[in-house]
């Protein structure tokens, strides 16, 4: 039983039950009108997600080798990058997450990595923040970068 | 080759890093999206505005939680001369007494109030209700609905004062903007609705009276609230000018200065003739005091139909 | 008459026909790129349209707004990730035609389904504006309510792989698009006192994150795999046979997206989805929907385009936008000095008709430009793939923060995108995600404007009005055939579950 915890898919459904359960209690303790449909909603989130945990549970799908990605790198490259956003604007972020998006997808031979940083990250940023004027997030309180 | 390259990407970053140091903008904040009423009345004000700083600027609109995000990125800015916000009277004098905003009617610099436009009750022109008596008597045995742009927005507040203060009896049912409620007053769906001039001639409606202390230009035959026998309500639609606390008073007086020009300017006076927006000019203190006002006067309205706890 | 030419000569002068060219080009990529959509596109093209007179800026803004609804399906269709929210049904047929390889076929249909529904809606707009304005007027709330129900459905529908889970990811995105203010009470829901989530998610944020940047995330397993490259694209318009045999799935999507288009506060994603569910059981090659079926991507492209015509007709007729690209095309209007309106028809019936003429005639520049922007998406697409990759990751992150100009937007574009991996890897299948996102809040928010305009009766919804109970009596039959059918196919034999999941083959 131990063991067959650990799946994957098991552990999703379970988490997903987790928050819908975690929210529901937010909902039951909030005014009756507003979280009307909120109550109606997460009472069938709960259900389907105890029904599909049953289901993983006695499908007992296989569970995947732990095996090196650097998937969670670049996830926590662009959660980081949005993170920063607000304090240090646009562009300052853009730069490394590109550079090592890039990298990742073995575009690796400097000079192309390093130009194509500076016109995917700088030069999209320049388009919209200066050239289109669609104002993104910015460092300065000029607005400059 | 290669040197080529790499000189033709330092040309870019030089090219980059020059273009950005030269401009220096001024941010208008709009808490709204692109193309709404409050937009395109400061989409026009800013041309005109930013020729008589003798500055480039860009509109911003910053979206979001009945205009108060917009609000919030204005008030956070301190110290900053190089951001205002144009806002609507909502933002600045009714959702700081509904919502934790991390801003109240103190955070900011008040440079003017640009203008301003009463709010009529009116029906559908397809009902035979002729006057606010006739719409009294008739909801008695039934009470109507009456639609808004939303919770906590002046349409609302305006019927929810009125309902509290005369005989009328009506509930509130809010849309999404004024545009879907009045496809609800078209469907019969809602029967009254506070809203100003503009939706007023734009759609089929009958004007009952007017939220406001005399009656109004234009309208001679409309009669002013106080004239049906109830107390003063004044409410109308305005918008203004702030900029962040913190900002040299030189700066300051700048903007209001530029602002008071902007409005008297011939491409302004002709858009807001088009736009049917009144032009009602106030200046830094004079806004300051009547956003003070208007603020506690909204929430005495708040108190009194409990929306606020 | 006289006003017919006269507006006619206004459409097709020189300068407002380049208008509608650079409009419609520039619309159809911004709507291809991923992140960027139609607000982004008009609020780029907005301040333009200031120096111009008032038929070439309409002429700029029309061509930017259709371009942009077409464009999102190309990328709908190359790499699973609709470009807008409004293509999103595109990518249910869309993506499995390009994994076998009818990615021509695919975007043939796709261009040719958005011109059609395009020019049939403006031929309705043109010719029914009155009647059809005035019978939307007599959708209220309780009529919208029924009719988001039915569109409800075709969340079932298009998670045939697991309903279950289907249905999960339909209420988890229902539940995000409640964060925030309550739209009756205005009270705050699910931001546990936090004022940065009072504003609530946005749904371009949360469509970026689900299909981008998951996409992104899904490439870099199989970075090596040659197999999964992007194909090379083209355009192969279908053959005119090919096009009378599903002719009556054209006119019925067409018609579809003309309708819901005049309902005030629906939009273009509904209409493509509600679309999708009547296909799916109107459609005589419905048991092939889902695997890469055009009709499908003719039920979601000709309604979505439909839409862009009609949404005119409640802007004209009553002076009410149908959207909110309607209500930024209506500022537009007033800056030139037109008042939207009851009384447009007549005071400015020159500027009107020229409008209809516009509206055609970006139609056929969409058809036209199809072909250069498709080579153009192509050449973009044969980079090397990282390139294409952090493009795609920028274009995520501006057309996050620029949609309402929240820079935590790009949070919530962040941790949709881990999320939607994680649901992908799960086999969930995520457009119910959208579906109830789009969805959730006009069903909340007409059944509970419902419930007060029926003073809290539910019971009163069904014999509210002849259409909601029409609408009512349609969603029973349709929920006993899909249960009939089901059970019929049970008794059949047993069903084949692999291949019946779809857009998450990978």
């Amino acid at each position: 039983m131990s063991t067959s915890l650990i799946r994957p898919r098991l552990l999703l459904a379970l988490a997903l039950l987790g928050v819908g359960a975690g929210l529901s209690v937010a909902a039951w303790n909030g005014p009756s009108d507003a979280m009307l449909v909120p109550r109606v909603v997460l009472s069938i989130w709960c259900l389907v997600a105890v029904l599909i945990a049953v289901t993983e549970l006695v499908k007992g799908a296989p569970t995947v080798a732990l095996s090196f990605s650097p998937l969670p790198l670049l996830m926590m490259a662009v959660l980081a990058a949005a993170l920063a956003m607000k304090h240090i604007g646009f562009l300052l972020p853009s730069l490394p997450l590109v550079a090592l998006t890039l990298w990742l997808f073995r575009v690796r031979r400097p000079l192309p990595l390093m130009l194509a940083t500076t016109l995917i990250a700088g030069g999209l940023w320049f388009l919209f923040h200066h050239v289109l004027l669609i104002r993104l997030p910015s460092l300065l309180t000029s607005g400059v970068v | 080759m290669k040197t080529l390259r790499y000189s033709l990407a330092a040309l870019t970053l030089i090219g980059t890093v020059h273009t950005a140091v030269a401009a220096d903008t001024l941010d208008i904040v709009v808490p709204f999206a692109a193309g709404g009423a409050t937009d395109i009345v400061a989409r026009s004000f800013e041309p005109v505005f930013s020729q008589q700083m003798g500055v480039t600027s860009v509109v911003r609109n910053v979206a979001g939680a009945s205009a108060t995000v917009g609000t919030a990125e204005v008030a956070d800015n301190e110290g900053n001369p190089n951001i205002i916000g144009y806002e609507p009277a909502g933002a600045l004098t009714i959702q700081p007494s509904l919502k934790n905003l991390p801003y109240g009617p103190d955070s900011f610099t008040y440079i003017c109030r640009t203008v301003s436009n009463p709010m009529f009750l009116m029906v559908s022109k397809s009902s035979d209700i002729e006057s606010f008596q006739q719409l009294a008597d008739a909801s008695q045995e039934y009470p109507f609905l009456y639609g808004s742009s939303g919770p906590g927005t002046l349409p609302h507040l305006a019927m929810a004062a009125l309902v509290a203060n005369s005989d009328l009896k009506a509930e509130h049912v809010p849309y999404s903007g004024s545009g879907p409620a009045m496809n609800a007053l078209a469907g019969d769906e809602i029967q009254v609705m506070a809203d100003t001039e503009t939706i007023l001639e734009n759609y089929d409606l009958r004007p009952l009276a007017v939220f406001a202390d005399q009656r109004v230009e234009g309208y001679e035959d409309v009669p002013a609230i106080q004239e049906l026998g109830l107390p003063s309500m004044e409410f109308a639609v305005w918008q203004g000018v702030v900029a962040p606390q913190g900002i040299s008073e030189e700066r300051a007086s700048q903007y209001a200065e530029a602002c008071k020009e902007t409005l008297e300017s011939d491409h302004f006076l002709e858009f807001a003739e088009r736009a049917k927006a009144d032009i009602a000019y106030l200046g830094p203190d004079d806004f300051k005091a009547f956003v003070q006002q208007r603020f506690e006067a909204n929430q005495q309205v708040l108190r009194d139909t409990g929306l606020m706890q | 008459m006289d006003v017919i030419l006269a507006a006619v000569g206004d459409a097709v002068a020189w300068k407002v026909l380049v208008a509608i060219v650079v409009g419609t080009w520039a619309g159809i990529i911004i709507g291809g790129l991923p992140g960027l959509g139609s607000v982004v596109g008009l609020t780029i093209f907005l301040p333009f349209t200031f120096g111009m007179d008032t038929i070439m800026s309409m002429a700029l803004l029309i061509g930017v707004y259709c371009g942009s609804v077409y464009g999102g399906s190309i990328t709908a269709i190359l790499i699973n990730t609709p470009g807008t929210p409004q293509s999103a049904a595109t990518t249910f047929d869309g993506y499995p035609m390009t994994q076998q390889g009818r990615v021509d076929e695919a975007l043939g249909w796709a261009t040719f389904a958005s011109f059609f529904g395009g020019v049939l809606s403006c031929v309705l707009l043109i010719f029914c504006a009155p009647q059809l304005a005035r019978f939307a007027v007599n959708f209220g709330s309780i009529e919208v309510f029924a009719l988001v129900c039915l569109a409800m459905l075709c969340i079932v529908g298009v998670s045939q792989g697991s309903v279950l889970k289907g249905l999960l990811c339909g209420m988890m995105g229902f539940v995000f698009s409640m964060v925030g203010s309550d739209s009756i009470t205005g009270a705050d829901r699910f931001t546990f006192g936090s004022y940065a989530l009072s504003s609530g998610f946005d749904l371009i944020p949360v469509v970026v994150g689900t299909f981008a940047l998951s996409e992104v995330f899904m490439r870099l397993a199989d970075r090596d795999d040659k197999a999964a490259n992007i194909p090379e694209a083209s355009l192969r318009f279908p053959h005119p046979r090919e096009i009378l045999r599903r002719l009556i799935e054209l006119i019925r999507g067409s018609f579809i997206g003309s309708f819901i288009g005049a309902l005030p506060g629906t939009g273009a994603a509904t209409s493509a989805f509600i679309s999708y569910a009547v296909a799916q059981k109107l459609s005589p090659r419905r048991s092939r929907l889902g695997k890469g079926e055009p009709d499908g991507i003719i039920a979601s492209e000709s309604s979505n385009n439909a839409v862009t015509g009609s949404s005119f007709i409640p802007t004209l007729a009553l002076g009410i936008p149908g959207d909110v690209v309607t209500a930024m095309m209506m500022g537009a209007m007033v800056i030139h000095g037109i008042t939207p309106g009851v009384r447009l028809m007549v005071d400015q019936a020159q500027t009107v008709y020229a409008l209809f003429v516009v509206l055609i005639i970006v139609n056929v520049a969409m058809l036209v430009l199809s072909k250069p922007s498709i080579g153009l998406f192509r050449y973009l697409f044969k980079l090397p793939r990282g390139y294409v990759m952090a493009g795609i990751v920028m274009f995520c992150f501006i057309g996050a923060v620029s949609v309402r100009g929240n820079p935590l937007d790009a949070v919530v574009a962040a941790l949709t995108g881990m999320l939607a991996y994680a649901l992908r890897c799960g086999g969930y299948p995520l457009a119910p995600l959208v579906i109830g996102m789009v969805l959730g809040p006009q069903l909340e928010s007409s059944l509970r404007r419902g419930l007060l305009i029926e003073r809290g009766d539910f019971l009163g919804f069904f014999t509210h009005s002849g259409i909601a109970t029409t609408l009512f009596v349609l969603i029973g039959l349709f929920l006993i055939w899909t249960l009939w059918s089901s059970l019929a196919r049970r008794r059949a034999g047993p069903t084949c579950r692999s291949d019946l999941s779809h857009s998450i083959n990978r």
